[in-house]
């Protein structure tokens, strides 16, 4: 491993990017555009423009980001040997391992949050949704704790 | 007939007293919040027993915490709720004031908190205090138990009330043993049978006996049929049987009297068998209410039935710490098959009745709750077989897979019966806290599981080229409630690796503080820690609750290379062996060294009975040997030239032949070196016609292992005109190998010549504990023998000059010759002796100079006064 710019510092930077891109934007959403959305919208306006901001992010995550980090990330295990067995190792193995299962809630927290906004349960719509920015989060911990590729 | 209730509502009109939630009552609507509120947290808390369930592999407490977070979590709030709820329908009794039921609830919960926190987190001040919460508060529901009936009108089955009351009972007792066992305080030996104490009174007592009283009337009520005429005088008889019993049971286990216990099982197994009798026989051809309650309430039954009757069979056959190793794999079938089971049955049934405000909505709940019941009842049960049976390990772990599945689907069933937004008496709208707490909990959990097994600081990758750590293995064995070695000893930047097995009934697991620790090991297995480059002091332990506390620990001790003695010999203690500057056990000495003189005749007649010891042979080391006479080295036989030995040889050995040799005397070797077996005897005859310090060993093949498991010992033969001197010693040095003698691992060791210790006279270190005493000036001769097997002896004293040595049948120093010597050295079956005289008072420690053996036990002390 180099200390210069090749291209697996190209792969990490998609991963990482896309990842600090993705809290970036839900914390954006959830802290600045969307309290402002209901305060200076009227009741419908704000409905379709929280329907729309959703179902535009969500299409975000699944076209762009999922697939980015899921390749980035596949890549990266794969360049540093990681198998299926080592995963169960205590130590990087463990926490790499901790570290997909929460992004699995994570994925999951998302999806329950735009079937149950789609359905109108708004409670558990924003339930999730801050479910899946606080796993997010805790994702990145998980990822600082891991030493770089 | 069924009689008729004053109650405020009866369910389905079939005899089981329930209040539900009518239209219009603003009582009732209190009460199904308060239900809400209750199953709320029983779903919260089983759900995190799930959770734990799934780290058990990987967290060997969580399997502590699954068990608890259920039992004493979900089970027990359950139950308090339910008992307090029914004691109220059967006795027709006032409803007790809500607030103190709701601070009841809030104890018992806040004590189970305390508990699994105290645990977990290892603080016994905590748990100790959530235990005296716990029993307050479960008191304080017994209390309402017993005031609630006097007074009171009684129905029909106000005896199952006596349930309740027996069960908080008790829950009570089972609190006060388990924190016993969390805080250590049962000792090594009373941990097995406090251990399966808690165990009964918790699962047979605290939850085997309300759910007997309630079936009394659910079952018929679920069925949809009458209750059987004579339900009111059995289910007393019940009672008396299954909570006599179970006193019996636990008072014995706890007391360690297994057949009083054996008994006390058996006559609850009869109680039991008694109740399934009458619930078999009220089964009718008629479609029940609920089926599905049916169904899985009767196959609980079942499967507590079962476990009894195998819990039976374990007692009785083996002493208790053997039994614990059933008795624990029998609890996943009693948790999954009876207490998860009966759970799922009557909340199926009794949810609905206490949450719907009408017949429609109650059929709407129940039809939720019941959804897919028959794939549920069918995957549960295949998994609790699947755990039961004795099949290879991939069953286990499916059955617990499908068990777990069956049990979240009725979770999320339940959760969503609970969450129904009707209006009124919905859940607080919360979704910015319930989602930040559901995200903490996730991450909080991710986290446990990255960190879990330790972090691998130091481990050996990440030593630096220019150290050259060595990496040693240590075998460390689990048993008794015991880590041995309990310490070891190691230089700093040594790679350690402990090779660590369980022989102990239960399970354990050793977990290095701050390092890695290894997976729960079941008898007989066996894992190998890569504790890595250890560079100060380490703990570690077994991280099964009150096991560290009741004392399995394991001291890693980084030894300091520049500390030394205050004689200046550097600590003598080596590593890997026994610890030598520990204490030898109370009541111990040494064996004297000093030889006794030649008795007085020319014909000298010795019987050695050759036969299996147990000696003390490093401090606090006890080791099987091999002896003749009774013991390593065998007596030494001294007399002068030209003497006559009879020595007669018994084998008092149980199946294993042995001979013997004498080095001292010639002859064809082929009568009196030959192998004689258990119970004969031969007559070894022999004239000393030469000088010299002689060895005898046995002479049976395989040698190695006969004389490295101590069948040897000295013959000394005087040199005529030999000087007087104020002391004689008689020393033989050997090599000591711990271990089952014979077993392929002690073997192993001799093979490679890799002793354990080396000792002067058979016990490492001894006369360091018990020095040789001389006074200043006096003149002492040291007759020194190498009995090996493998190794020879540089014999040394140190601050002494040897003005005479004597080696193998010639002097190599007299005292008026002007050189001296430093070392008598003498290859494996040598001997012969030195002279030195002490010059002033001191310590002189005599040693094998050849420092591995000599730190590893071959040393001892001179203690010279004035």
């Amino acid at each position: 491993m180099t200390d210069t710019v090749g291209w697996w510092s190209l792969v990490r930077f998609l991963h990482v990017a896309g990842a600090a891109l993705w809290v970036g934007g839900q914390l954006a959403l959830s802290l600045v555009i969307l309290p402002l959305a209901r305060r200076m919208l009227t009741p419908e306006a704000k409905d379709r423009f929280v329907t729309q901001a959703g179902r535009r992010f969500g299409m975000l995550t699944g076209a762009v980001f999922l697939p980015v980090q899921l390749t980035t990330g596949w890549a990266m295990a794969w360049h540093k040997g990681v198998t299926w067995a080592s995963l169960a190792d205590p130590g990087y193995g463990r926490t790499l391992a901790a570290k997909l299962g929460l992004f699995a809630v994570v994925m999951l927290a998302a999806a329950g949050h735009g079937i149950a906004q789609s359905k109108g349960r708004a409670d558990l719509a924003r339930s999730l949704a801050v479910v899946s920015l606080v796993g997010s989060l805790g994702v990145v911990l998980l990822a600082t704790a891991l030493p770089a590729t | 007939m069924t009689s008729s209730y004053d109650s405020p509502a009866r369910a389905e009109g079939h005899g089981i007293p329930l209040r539900s939630a009518g239209p219009g009552r603003s009582r009732a609507s209190g009460l199904k919040r308060r239900h809400l509120r209750a199953h709320g947290v029983v779903v919260a808390w089983a759900a995190l027993a799930l959770v734990a369930a799934t780290a058990q592999q990987s967290l060997p407490v969580a399997r502590w915490l699954a068990i608890h977070l259920f039992l004493l979590g979900a089970v027990t709030t359950a139950i308090v709720v339910w008992s307090e709820h029914f004691a109220v329908a059967l006795l027709h009794a006032r409803v007790p004031d809500e607030r103190w039921s709701d601070a009841r609830l809030a104890g018992v919960n806040v004590a189970v908190l305390g508990v699994l926190v105290g645990v977990w987190a290892q603080w016994p001040l905590l748990t100790g205090a959530a235990c005296a919460l716990l029993v307050v508060a479960v008191a304080a529901h017994l209390v309402v138990l017993v005031r609630m009936g006097r007074g009171a009108l009684g129905g029909r089955l106000a005896p199952a009330v006596g349930y309740y009351r027996a069960a908080a009972v008790a829950l009570i007792v089972a609190a006060v043993l388990g924190w016993l066992l969390a805080t250590g305080r049962t000792g090594a030996d009373g941990y097995a049978g406090v251990w399966l104490a808690h165990l009964h009174v918790t699962l047979l007592g605290w939850i085997g006996l309300p759910v007997l009283g309630t079936l009394f009337m659910l079952w018929p009520t679920v069925l949809g049929v009458r209750m059987a005429e004579h339900t009111t005088r059995i289910a007393p008889r019940v009672l008396a049987l299954t909570g006599g019993g179970l006193l019996a049971a636990v008072a014995a286990l706890a007391l360690g009297l297994r057949w009083v216990a054996v008994a006390g099982v058996a006559v609850y197994a009869a109680g039991v068998a008694v109740a399934l009798e009458l619930f078999a026989r009220t089964l009718r051809r008629r479609r029940p209410v609920s089926a599905a309650a049916a169904w899985m309430l009767g196959v609980a039954a079942g499967w507590l039935f079962a476990g009894v009757v195998v819990d039976l069979g374990t007692l009785a056959g083996g002493p208790l710490d053997r039994a614990q190793e059933g008795v624990g794999s029998l609890v996943p079938v009693l948790l999954i098959g009876f207490v998860a089971q009966v759970l799922i049955g009557a909340l199926t049934y009794l949810l609905p009745v206490v949450l719907a405000r009408g017949p429609k909505e109650r059929a709407v709940l129940r039809a939720v709750l019941e959804r897919g019941w028959v794939v549920r009842l069918v995957v549960l049960d295949v998994g609790v077989a699947l755990v039961v049976l004795p099949l290879d390990e991939p069953a286990a772990t499916t059955g617990m897979v499908l068990a777990g599945v069956a049990a979240t689907a009725f979770l999320a069933l339940a959760v969503s019966v609970l969450a129904r937004r009707d209006g009124e008496g919905g859940a607080a709208r919360r979704p910015m806290l319930f989602g930040t707490t559901a995200g903490v909990v996730v991450t909080v959990l991710a986290v446990l599981l990255a960190n879990s097994g330790g972090d691998t600081k130091g481990t050996p990758a990440a030593v630096g080229s220019g150290t050259a750590a060595t990496t040693r293995t240590v075998d460390v064995t689990l048993t008794g409630m015991r880590v041995r070695p309990s310490r070891i000893e190691v230089s700093a930047g040594t790679a350690l690796r402990l090779k660590v097995t369980n022989k102990d009934a239960q399970r354990h697991d050793l977990k290095v503080d701050g390092g890695p620790g290894t997976p729960l090991l079941a008898r007989g297995g066996s894992h190998v820690l890569d504790v890595g480059t250890v560079t100060e002091n380490l703990e570690a332990w077994c991280t099964l609750s009150g096991h560290r506390a009741a004392g399995m620990t394991l001291d890693i001790v980084v030894r300091d290379g520049a500390s030394g003695h205050p004689d200046g010999h550097s600590a003598l203690a080596d590593s890997g062996g026994p610890d030598h500057s520990a204490p030898f056990s109370t009541g111990w000495r040494a064996r004297d060294a000093a030889l006794a003189p030649a008795p007085g005749g020319t014909v000298h007649k010795v019987e050695l009975h050759a036969a299996h010891t147990e000696a003390e042979v490093a401090p606090g080391v006890k080791q099987q040997l091999w002896t003749f006479g009774g013991t390593a080295p065998g007596p030494t036989l001294h007399g002068r030239i030209g003497d006559v030995f009879e020595v007669t040889l018994v084998n008092d050995d149980h199946g294993m032949g042995h001979g013997i040799d004498f080095h001292a005397g010639s002859l064809a070797p082929d009568r009196p070196m030959r192998t004689i077996q258990p119970g004969e005897r031969l007559v070894y005859r022999f004239r000393a016609e030469r000088v010299g310090a002689w060895l005898y060993h046995c002479s049976t093949a395989p040698m190695l292992q006969h004389m490295g498991n101590g069948m040897y010992g000295a013959v000394i033969i005087d040199p005529p005109g030999l000087r007087k001197v104020d002391h004689e010693y008689a020393l033989v040095s050997s090599e000591l190998y711990l271990g089952t003698p014979g077993s392929a691992a002690q073997v192993a060791k001799m093979r490679q010549d890799t002793p354990d210790a080396w000792a002067f006279n058979g016990v490492a270190a001894q006369y360091a504990k018990q020095p040789l005493k001389v006074k200043a000036g006096e003149r002492a001769r040291f007759w020194v023998v190498a009995a090996g097997p493998s190794d020879g002896i540089a014999f040394h004293i140190v601050g002494t000059v040897f003005d005479t040595v004597y080696k193998e049948g010639a002097y190599l120093l007299k005292p008026g010759d002007p050189g001296g010597a430093q070392v008598l050295d003498l290859a494996p079956a040598q001997g012969g002796f030195v002279e030195t005289a002490f010059p002033q008072a001191g310590h002189y420690s005599f040693v094998d100079h050849d420092m591995r053996h000599a730190e590893a036990g071959a040393h001892g002390v001179v203690e010279v006064t004035k």
